[in-house]
């Protein structure tokens, strides 16, 4: 029988046993991952589906550019984006429900804005707001439209 | 089937690629996603907690909580990367990641771009003892990267299902690259989107290009690569368009590649040596003297230490 006379590393092979829990493992995986994808959601993660820019956006629908934003003493406007208050600008997007329901949850980020900035003036207006841009047939048209969605004043 | 799943490769291989997972934990932590630890300044109110961490019964994060996870996870990680005691330090280094995760997602907001390193961290401890260059070929370490690249190639093909579930057919002819431009798209993209019918265009080829990557297991090697390269090329726009890195699934996608061929520590000596060699050469008036120079074997084994990282 003729042997290959290069190339004869050594090889380790598995156990019977250790290929089956593999190939189970493998299974199960694949198919708790495929079921998060056909009915799961963002709560499931990791196996929820990878729906990152998956929604349809009609092609003449103008789109959202959230910020946040708050007032301090002085009347200065202050940006309160992720550097400002560790809150991704996603993160806003994402609890926008919980926002609108109870704006008092503004607070909060006052509070991570202080926490951040301690001698800064402090803030008594936080607002949510978003900037419509225009699109037509799917390419930005170049004008936008300010809206605030969300707004929490200090009470004093 | 089986026997594609748990194809043997190069223990060197292997070694190579749990260095570079471990070395990015490491990196992720500090460079990469910096803002995990600005959680300890967000109020514990704005914690919402994702099923698993509802499941586990896990503390909402405090700052102690934070930092403790932090540190661990760091020297953890670090150790882990030289490829000793594999099994310890490989499974406590999932499951910290697996809760510094659980900690990142739970504000309102789930990334997607790590699937392929949490089934990377949670398949190499599993994946045998491996020093760097040894060239014994090893089935359990073929399991750990095959289904490491089954996860890469799930979140493509998987992300354009979700597609089709949550926008539909009418995603291609949508406005979703536009809005991701008008979001965080630089400067090149202002002037991509001007182009006309190019947005569009491209939607249906990121659709096309996510439903195909399947059949990167299907090719020969020489072509698999050349593949790999493409989806990488793939990345590069995005980063360079709408400042999406992606870098995580970018570090598993790695298992593709034949790592092996990659010796830092190896190179780095071998110049030492050579310079070394050149200064003894000089020194001796450009005699050589017979001796030679401590040149080290092409592919001799490598200390179980990872590549640079001193």
């Amino acid at each position: 029988m003729a042997r290959i006379p290069y190339r004869h590393d050594p090889m380790e092979t598995l156990t019977p046993r250790g290929r089956t829990v593999r190939l189970g493992a493998t299974a199960l995986g694949l198919a708790v991952l495929l079921a998060g994808t056909l009915w799961g959601v963002d709560d499931h993660f990791p196996f929820g589906p990878f729906r990152m820019y998956s929604t349809s956006e009609p092609p003449n629908a103008p789109a959202p550019d959230t910020r946040v934003e708050g007032v301090d003493r002085t009347g200065a406007v202050v940006p309160l984006g992720q550097d400002a208050t560790g809150i991704r600008r996603a993160e806003i997007e994402g609890q926008q429900d919980r926002y609108a329901a109870d704006p008092t949850l503004l607070r909060q980020v006052a509070d991570a804005y202080a926490e951040r900035h301690p001698g800064a003036p402090e803030l008594v207006e936080v607002r949510i707001v978003i900037r419509w841009y225009g699109i037509r047939q799917g390419r930005p048209t170049g004008r936008w439209s300010d809206e605030t969605t969300v707004r929490w004043q200090a009470s004093r | 089937m089986t026997r594609w799943l748990t194809e043997a490769v190069p223990r060197g291989r292997v070694a190579a690629f749990r260095t570079l997972v471990y070395l990015f934990v490491a990196a992720d932590l500090v460079v990469f996603t910096p803002w995990v630890r600005t959680r300890v300044s967000v109020p514990g109110e704005l914690y919402q907690p994702l099923l698993v961490g509802r499941l586990l019964p896990l503390p909402t994060p405090t700052p102690a909580l934070v930092a403790v996870l932090f540190w661990a996870l760091l020297v953890l990680a670090l150790l882990a990367a030289t490829g000793r005691a594999h099994r310890l330090l490989g499974w406590s280094v999932f499951a910290l990641y697996f809760q510094w995760m659980i900690v990142a997602m739970s504000y309102g907001k789930v990334d997607h771009d790590r699937f392929g390193l949490l089934v990377a961290l949670a398949v190499l401890p599993t994946a045998g003892r491996a020093r760097h260059g040894d060239p014994t070929r090893s089935e359990a370490g073929g399991w750990a990267l095959r289904v490491t690249q089954i996860a890469v190639v799930c979140t493509y093909f998987l992300a354009a299902w979700a597609k089709l579930r949550f926008g539909g057919l009418d995603w291609a002819t949508g406005s979703v690259l536009a809005r991701a431009i008008i979001r965080r798209g630089t400067e090149l993209a202002d002037l991509i989107a001007q182009v006309p019918y190019l947005l569009l265009v491209a939607q249906f080829g990121i659709l096309a290009f996510e439903l195909l990557t399947p059949v990167v297991f299907l090719l020969p090697e020489r072509w698999r690569q050349a593949t790999i390269a493409f989806f990488y090329s793939f990345h590069l726009v995005t980063i360079a368009t709408i400042t999406i890195s992606f870098i995580p699934h970018l570090v598993a996608m790695t298992s593709f590649l034949s790592l092996e061929r990659v010796r830092p520590v190896v190179w780095a000596r071998r110049l030492v040596a050579r310079r070394r060699a050149a200064e003894q050469t000089s020194a001796a008036g450009g005699e050589d003297d017979g001796e030679q120079p401590p040149t080290p074997p092409l592919a001799g084994p490598a200390p179980a230490v990872g590549p640079a990282t001193s």
